[in-house]
């Protein structure tokens, strides 16, 4: 007992310390940030600008703890800021002391820029909604007075390209955690966990279950690994550098990943007796692959195993030839050969796509890989769903001019500023997974904030005198703000409470001390945020409204259509990227575990499959000589299935398999047509498949079986 | 070189100018050090960018204005 007392120490001290190195992190993280509040303040203030609480403002919406992101979004809030206030002129410009219309102008410019938002990822979206609120932000304090525009816009663009600054250098220098460190381990980690996945899963059937969910994690980390992609190129110049190489890299991967999903699928549907000779043969070609990746027995850190995984590979690929011939000998059924022809193409073509994959990590972490490859990667393509952009549009319209009609029939002094924040929210949130929760959060950090902002104000800084003490009143309030920000428990409590609580603030030179405006103030932003929720509430975003989840489930469906239909040139990465994309957005916007998830994952499995035999079809179309009567009846195959994805139904299903047969009975002869063909054929028939549902007309209500 | 200049009837401050200026040949010189790999060499790269801008920057605004 004794003897194990010190382990247990021990043990409890590792942990002791690790929880200390990421509070350590997170504290440092808030103290840098409030050191970067801070020192734009006090430059706003020695550059006399009109309000450095603006500055101040902007420092706390771009800083993050890692420097790549707080970056990548500085540039997307220049680009917003100037093209928000280059709209703010052209809107004061057309509609000077015209209420209605200027008000009009402002609310379709800031619902535009939003919905344009919704088309985007990433910081892209924030500067799209940045663009819309900046215009009304220059130009509502000016309405009465147009002749201001342009001072009212220079001091906006002078404030946040302060804060941005100051932002960018003390992330960058303090004490920097490098967004690519933690993408380099992204990338890794994915390297890794797949080549294990396929050696350890290629010896046995996999569970449909297993691969549903082993398929969510590989397309959470191609998009994440892209996401991380296109902030890590504002970090750091080698990174930049190495940005196509990484495309290159998520493409191969996402390629490999499809080719083994589809393996999977085939060797799982023969897995009963009848079909033991070919699965004992796909097995022994299995086998030799699993083989050549065995030694990577630890995760493969170094360039140097990736490099050599991959000319192990290579050799494989040479030599696979010979035993398929040797193995296809013993098979007499045609059946059980095309089974087998599709199963050995298969193989060929993840040994080839893996050794693909192990060139390009090879070639990305090597310190010498600076050089573009000789061909361009192609970009990440996304796929989005206009339905829920036009909502965004109407929503946020919708908001400002509800507002600001209440706030011109009112009258109420403080109308404006609430109506601003309520189009700011109902922009921004409109990306986010679960707005209403989101809102909820946030508004709960603006009450928490409202008050600090009101105590630190009237309790603390009005007794203060000079930018030191005045900092020094401030940092007791800021800190906790940043280090709730760093809470994932909490998401937007900790923005939220330092927005208000800077808002409440408005630091000037000199301070301004009138409680009672500033209470007014603080209410109104809080009705503002409030009435935001009640947008979405409205509004229903894709979270809260099955109509536009059922539209993204189409537009995933749709990407086989596209696969279909758009010239073969860059169609393969294009393909596999949008459906990855699509799939992210439904799984964003729903619950794990509920049956809209479930519904996706199998739709997102047979898209991915189907889309990409649909396209290796094509290519071995295109490639091959083939009789035009054959090309005929695969082309009329093709179409019956980009119709059934379209729209699901009995017929349609019925047509799809019936063409795929015949076209499949008269393609014997070319072998490269027939494995893409029986590929498809077997993912229509797959009973277990979503399109198992069109199987069989539903059985009917009141039918015993329906409970 | 003036310390405001008219541009489309707007005064902007010739230090501006300059600072855009500055930041794009920053970029230019970034790109072609990391291109050779020169930040392998360096204990804090940012700390080594930002240094640079300033040296580009301090030098040309005081050319610039002298």
């Amino acid at each position: 007992m004794n003897a194990r007392a010190p382990a247990a120490g021990a043990l409890r001290g590792g942990e002791a310390a690790a929880w200390l190195r990421g509070a350590g992190l997170d504290w440092l993280f808030a103290f840098k940030a409030t050191f970067a509040v801070l020192l734009a303040g006090w430059l706003a203030m020695r550059l006399s600008l009109e309000q450095p609480g603006t500055a101040m403002m902007t420092v706390a919406i771009v800083i993050h703890p890692q420097s790549g992101m707080v970056l990548a979004k500085s540039f997307y809030r220049t680009l917003g800021t100037l093209v928000g206030c280059a709209a703010a002129f052209v809107i004061v410009g057309a509609f000077p002391q015209q209420r209605a219309p200027f008000l009009l102008a402002m609310a379709l410019w800031i619902g535009l820029c939003a919905g344009g938002a919704s088309l985007h990822r990433n910081f892209k979206s924030y500067g799209f909604v940045l663009a819309g609120y900046t215009a009304a932000i220059v130009a509502l304090p000016v309405v009465n007075h147009p002749q201001n525009v342009f001072d009212s816009a220079v001091m906006r663009v002078g404030e946040v390209m302060l804060g941005i600054l100051v932002a960018g250098v003390v992330s960058d220098v303090v004490f920097p955690q490098r967004l690519g460190d933690v993408l380099r381990e992204s990338v890794r980690a994915q390297f890794a966990h797949f080549v294990v996945f396929v050696r350890d899963s290629l010896r046995g059937a996999l569970p449909r279950g297993d691969l549903e969910k082993a398929h969510l994690r590989f397309v959470r980390e191609v998009v994440q690994i892209e996401s991380q992609r296109s902030s890590v190129v504002f970090e750091d110049a080698g990174v930049r550098l190495r940005s196509p190489r990484l495309r290159l890299l998520n493409h191969a991967f996402m390629a490999a990943s499809t080719s083994y999903q589809s393996l999977h699928h085939l060797l799982n549907r023969l897995q009963d007796d009848a079909h033991a000779p070919v699965r004992e043969r796909l097995m022994v070609l299995a086998g030799e692959l699993a083989e050549a990746l065995a030694p990577a027995e630890s995760a493969p850190r170094m360039a140097a195993q990736a490099a050599l995984l991959a000319g192990r590979l290579d050799a494989l690929r040479t030599r696979q030839a010979a035993p398929v011939r040797a193995l296809r000998e013993g098979l007499s059924a045609r059946a059980d050969r095309l089974d087998f022809d599709t199963g050995a193409e298969l193989v060929a073509r993840i040994t080839g796509e893996l050794r693909d994959y192990a060139e390009a990590y090879a070639a990305l972490a090597s310190p010498h890989a600076v050089r573009a490859p000789a061909e361009p990667a192609a970009p990440f393509s996304h796929a989005n769903d206009w339905t829920g952009a036009a909502v965004t549009v109407v929503r946020a319209t919708a908001t400002m001019l509800a507002m600001g009609a209440f706030w011109l029939a009112s009258a109420w002094p403080e109308g404006a500023g609430a109506m601003l924040i309520a189009t700011i929210f109902s922009g921004l949130m409109a990306t986010v997974p679960d707005p209403l929760r989101a809102i909820r959060y946030m508004l709960g950090g603006y009450v928490l904030g409202t008050v600090a902002g009101l105590a630190c104000v009237y309790g603390v800084l009005i007794r203060m005198d000079g930018f030191a003490l005045f900092a020094a009143g401030l940092v007791p309030f800021l800190l906790p703000g940043f280090y709730l920000g760093t809470r994932p428990a909490w998401p937007g409590v900790g923005a939220g409470y330092l927005l208000a609580l800077l808002y409440t603030v408005a630091a000037r030179n000199p301070m301004q001390f009138d409680a009672l405006h500033a209470i007014n103030d603080g209410l109104a932003q809080l009705i503002g945020v409030g009435c935001a929720g009640v947008a979405f509430m409205l509004f229903a975003g894709t979270s809260d409204s099955p109509w536009l989840l059922r539209r993204l489930l189409r537009r995933l469906r749709l990407q086989l259509v596209e696969a279909r239909r758009l010239p073969l040139r860059g169609l393969l990465p294009r393909f596999e990227s949008a459906s990855r994309d699509v799939a992210v957005q439904v799984v964003a916007h729903t619950r794990a575990g509920s049956r809209e998830s479930r519904e996706l994952l199998a739709w997102s499995l047979a898209v991915q499959e189907t889309g990409r035999a649909v396209i290796e079809l094509r290519l071995a179309l295109a490639a091959v000589d083939v009789p035009a009567a054959l090309r005929a009846r695969v082309e009329a195959a093709l179409d019956a299935l980009a119709a059934l994805y379209a729209a699901p139904g009995h017929a349609r299903y019925r047509a799809a398999r019936d063409l795929f047969s015949a076209a499949l009975d008269e393609a014997a002869a070319h072998a490269p047509l027939m494995a893409q063909l029986h590929l498809i054929r077997l993912a229509l028939l797959d009973a277990g498949s979503i399109l198992g549902d069109c199987v069989e007309p539903p059985p009917e209500k009141e039918s015993p079986h329906a409970a | 070189m003036p310390r405001e200049l008219a541009f489309l009837d707007a005064l902007v401050p010739g230090l501006l100018l300059v600072f855009l200026a500055s930041l794009l040949l920053q970029w230019g010189l970034d790109w072609l050090v990391g291109r050779y790999g020169f930040y392998r060499h360096v204990w804090h790269p940012p700390l080594v960018r930002l240094a640079l801008f300033v040296c580009l920057f301090g030098g040309l605004g005081l050319w610039a204005m002298r």
